[in-house]
């Protein structure tokens, strides 16, 4: 009796465990379909992925949905929180299993990524020419690939220089003079390493900031259409012989080749570089490091020849999975419109893409008692006018960049001259981009 | 009477069920993976051996192999042999043992994330390490150890090292607790020195746990990922790619998931050749 018993238990679990397996799909088809009737008649739920803003936009973010929701009875908003370094893999899984979210915040490079596989909504079909306008142009442009607009820009930063004045009036330098160009950065990484021992500048090579460094000193990266290298050209010579020189006669930290910005806002925060692009970090440099953020002072983005200044952008997206793209469409527009972007960008340093909230004398204005950070956020909002995205999205863009990564330090570490170096990457590009 | 036949193998079933979901069906799909095309969007798309054609005329391909192979001799003998040492020094019945045991035991049970980051202040331009060599006037300038094409992957395997002898210290310490005392007794007897004793007694009492060890260590090895990750990300120029990292870079950033699924098969094969060579050649010496 009892081994009955135990074997009836044991067919149980074992139909259990594949009912649960195969019941998954069940359930969720049944989702959808409830999904699907009720959106016509009651509600369409809206799954929305952001990344990394809990816990400390939770609330913002929960009031713009309320907001949304009250304005939108039948459309109700699902929100989920990814970590920044699982956003990528979670939002592949859910395209290929076929269960995208509706509306999700990526990066442009990762987002185009998704475009070249044709995965995302063409905003320039679902958005209206009047509400194209409410964005500041160069973001709007920043997310084309080819002929399509794959995603609404939401927030945007420029370069901003944070110089520690401390170092400089050690070195004899005036901190009201800080390095503008290339060619100064050089020279007063030059002073400093004499006078202090420290590093002056520290280049992050980490992202597409290599070939960002390019545009600026002058080089084309391809040809107009996009089939062949063209940065072989005295002015991308510039660009590798430049960081060579800086590498080699020690002028930058020996960690500028591991290409990893937390190593450059580690020295920073130590007090052991003088001046670096981070921006992005200043809030961070307050928590860690009081000290040295008192003595920061931010300044326009280093820029060469060209005087070019980079702009990066947030994007909205919505896969072309989606059931309810009017919907998605509609809560991306809520989300990115002037209103809400300005209190969003009221909460940590960072500009808004709409135009109307760029107006707004919290981006022009620095009051008496204004704190570096206040000062980042101006000078950031007032360069964005010349900014724009210097590294449009590519196709195997991944590709592309490391090929340039890989040659740049092989120019720095001496194994190629940065002819030779320049040489390999352009022959590395034309074969990527005949792909 | 007759179901009793049944009954081990439906206590069989779950375990198989688990593991063929989880283990062999992703594996299989692996293999056939190898032969698509295969982006995660678009449909799979069958496209012969292109994927392993096109890898083994890959240079990076055959970096990345070299590099493992480097990885594999580098840290494998180390993580064989030290650890008996340690197990042996620990297996003394001595006051607060317990401590010790522990402490060796700590680098195991850390995040590697958070061991990867202390280990790369340790191997900055300006951190401990370079510091102390300094101090002791070893070196006139500070080696950039994680950024320097000749230093990389042996400052990453310090770390694999550092991390797995814990681990086989524990496997040897249970093994040293099996052997018997009275050998060791009937040695001193005989009048072995302490040198005799470990030579005659504890080394061959121990080969299966030796053997135990140079496989499990071999295929750690072979997949190492998580410290290159976070300490070099496989720079500079590659110099500390394995071949694990090379698959998750094509997966992953680059999407080509047949590609890697390919590359992945070859890593297959060459952990199951390398765990048969270590199973014929260590077991042949246990018999003899």
């Amino acid at each position: 009796m009892k081994k009955k018993n135990l074997l009836l238990a044991m067919i149980l679990v074992i139909a259990m465990v594949f009912v649960s397996a195969c019941g998954n799909d069940d359930a969720k088809k049944d989702s959808k379909d409830n999904k699907d009737s009720e959106g016509k008649t009651e509600q369409t739920t809206i799954e929305f992925w952001t990344m990394q803003l809990k816990p400390t936009f939770t609330e913002y973010i929960e009031g713009v949905i309320a907001d949304f929701e009250k304005e939108n009875p039948d459309i109700k908003i699902d929100w989920l929180d990814v970590p920044a370094a699982d956003l990528d893999k979670k939002i592949l899984t859910a395209v290929s299993s076929n269960t995208a979210p509706d509306v999700v915040n990526l990066n442009p490079t990762f987002a185009s990524k998704l475009a070249e596989l044709d995965a995302l909504v063409n905003m320039e079909e679902a958005v209206s020419d009047e509400d194209k306008k409410k964005y500041v142009k160069g973001a709007w442009e920043a997310n084309r690939l080819k002929d399509v607009t794959f995603a609404i820009p939401w927030y945007l930063s420029t370069e901003v220089t944070l110089n520690n004045t401390k170092i400089y009036e050690e070195a004899g330098l005036d901190p009201e003079k800080p390095a503008k160009t290339y060619e100064e950065a050089k020279e007063y990484s030059k002073v400093i390493k004499e006078k202090t021992g420290k590093y002056g500048y520290f280049p992050s090579l980490d992202l597409s900031l290599v070939l960002q460094h390019m545009v600026v000193m002058g080089a084309e990266l391809t040809n107009e259409d996009g089939t062949k290298a063209a940065f072989n050209t005295p002015e991308g010579l510039k660009a590798f012989e430049y960081f060579t020189e800086l590498y080699q006669e020690d002028l930058i930290p020996k960690e500028a080749l591991s290409g990893d910005q937390r190593n450059t806002i580690d020295m920073y925060q130590a007090g052991q570089v003088a001046f670096f692009a981070g921006s992005h970090f200043i809030s961070q440099i307050k928590e860690n490091a009081p000290e040295i953020y008192e003595n920061t002072k931010p300044s326009e983005a280093i820029t060469g020849d060209t005087g070019k200044k980079t702009m990066s952008v947030q994007n909205i997206v919505v896969p072309k999975q989606t059931e309810n793209e009017e919907a998605a469409v509609k809560f991306a527009l809520f989300l990115t419109n002037a209103e809400n972007q300005l209190a969003f960008t009221k909460l940590t340093p960072i500009l808004p893409s709409a135009v109307e909230a760029l107006e707004d004398p919290y981006f022009t204005e620095a009051g008496e008692d204004a704190e570096p950070t206040d000062l980042v956020r101006i000078t950031a909002a007032g360069q964005l006018d010349e900014a724009e995205l210097l590294v449009p999205p590519m196709e195997n863009y991944d590709e592309l960049k490391e090929a340039m990564f890989d040659a740049i330090s092989e120019a720095m570490l001496g194994e190629a001259t940065p002819q030779e170096a320049l040489d390999k990457a352009e022959k590395a590009w034309n074969d990527i981009l005949a792909k | 009477m007759r179901t009793n036949k049944l009954t081990p193998y439906l206590f069989l079933l779950p375990g198989c069920v688990i593991l063929g979901a989880f283990i062999f069906y992703p594996m299989l799909q692996a293999i056939w993976l190898s032969f698509t095309n295969y982006n995660m969007v678009s449909e799979p798309d069958f496209i012969k051996f292109d994927n392993y054609e096109n890898l083994f005329q890959d240079e990076l391909f055959w970096k990345t192999l070299k590099n493992t192979f480097i990885y594999l001799i580098g840290v494998v003998p180390a993580l064989v042999i030290v650890p008996i040492f340690l197990a042996v020094l620990v297996n003394q019945k001595l006051k607060g043992i317990g401590f010790f045991r522990s402490a060796y035991y700590i680098p195991v049970v850390t995040s590697l994330v958070v061991a990867g980051i202390a280990w790369d202040w340790v191997y900055k331009e300006n951190g401990l390490l370079n510091y102390v060599l300094d101090l002791l006037g070893i070196i006139a300038e500070p080696i950039p150890w994680l950024t320097s094409t000749d230093t990389a992957i042996f400052a990453v395997m310090v770390v694999t090292v550092w991390k797995g002898l814990g681990y086989y210290m524990i496997i040897y310490l249970a093994g040293l607790q099996s052997i018997p005392t009275s050998l060791y007794e009937a040695a001193q007897i005989d009048g072995a020195n302490w040198w005799q004793q470990h030579t005659r007694i504890t080394i061959p009492m121990l080969m299966p746990f030796v053997l135990i060890v140079t496989i499990m260590s071999s295929i750690a090895a072979m997949k190492v990922f998580e410290e290159i990750y976070i300490m070099t990300g496989g720079g500079p120029l590659h110099s500390s790619e394995t071949l694990v990292f090379y698959i998750y870079k094509e997966a992953f950033d680059r999407l080509n998931m047949g590609y890697a699924s390919a590359a992945g098969v070859v890593l297959f094969i060459l952990t199951l050749i390398f765990s048969l060579i270590n199973l014929k050649v260590m077991g042949k010496d246990k018999t003899a």
